[in-house]
């Protein structure tokens, strides 16, 4: 099996109070669990159903994913930069699997 | 009782039942041919029902989707909420429905007082054209609900 490997876009730097954006996407068939192989069996569902952002010591972002999204997942969002330290992002799959990023975000 | 009236009795009961079963289940699954928002079942009655409080229509909620997609595998959605994200007064999280999906429910994201803006874009599914609603929860418990459009021509449920 192939691990997927997600990737992040964060700025390196940012003004203490700015708002930056951040762009997430992992490689994921995101399979739904509502499709049949060529023997009519079902094929089980196996899809990312969360991702988190944290920064530092919090989670300040959060995304409970279902069916829906579509397959590689991508998440913009918008977090305001308050002091130096590490942004950390997670990526939950079904059955078990963790996928993590980290980013080092310097805040004058 | 004649047997269009019991079949539609049936039908009724069972549509409740689904619904019930739906929102007390983490995954909102309403199986095909029973759509929670077959003409008698508006986006507010449904809300209410996935969560047992009645939202309001609000432009707050901003959902920029495009009227038109030729692709129902990944349709780009973008939600906006009017909030000063204080201790005060913040949206707690935002949830997506598409009522005519097979699993209704799309995403819920969360966002944090002072640290998270209330916005995101992502790429959703869609089977077939239909109103896509987003669904704000504030600090104060209430939701305020809004609504975009979508005329999809592939199936991206399949």
């Amino acid at each position: 099996m192939v691990i997927p490997a997600p990737r992040v876009q964060v700025p390196a730097s940012a003004a203490k109070g700015e708002v930056f954006q951040v762009k997430a996407l992992i490689p994921h068939s995101m399979e739904t669990g509502l499709r049949y192989d060529e023997q009519g069996a079902i094929i089980p569902r196996k899809i990312i159903n969360k991702f988190t952002c944290r920064y530092g010591d919090a989670v300040i972002f959060g995304a409970d994913i279902h069916e829906s999204v579509s397959a590689n997942p991508y998440i913009e969002f918008y977090v305001r930069a308050t002091d130096s330290g590490s942004l950390e992002f997670i990526w939950e799959e079904d059955g078990g699997g963790v996928f993590r990023l980290e980013h080092t975000l310097t805040v004058s | 009782m004649s047997m269009v009236e019991s079949t539609r009795a049936i039908l009724s009961s069972r549509r409740k039942l689904l619904i019930t079963a739906a929102a007390c289940s983490t995954a909102v699954l309403l199986p095909r041919g029973v759509r929670a928002n077959d003409d008698a079942i508006g986006p507010v009655e449904l809300i209410t029902r996935l969560t047992g409080k009645t939202p309001a229509w609000s432009d707050r909620v901003r959902l920029d989707m495009p009227r038109v997609f030729p692709n129902g595998y990944s349709v780009p959605l973008a939600l906006a909420i009017d909030s000063a994200m204080t201790e005060a007064e913040h949206v707690r999280r935002a949830r997506v429905f598409a009522p005519r999906n097979p699993l209704i429910e799309v995403a819920a994201f969360q966002f944090i007082p002072q640290r998270s803006e209330p916005r995101v874009s992502t790429r959703i599914r869609l089977a077939e054209p239909q109103y896509v609603l987003a669904v704000a929860e504030m600090n104060d418990g209430s939701l305020l609900l809004n609504k975009a459009w979508v005329e999809v021509s592939s199936n991206g449920c399949k």
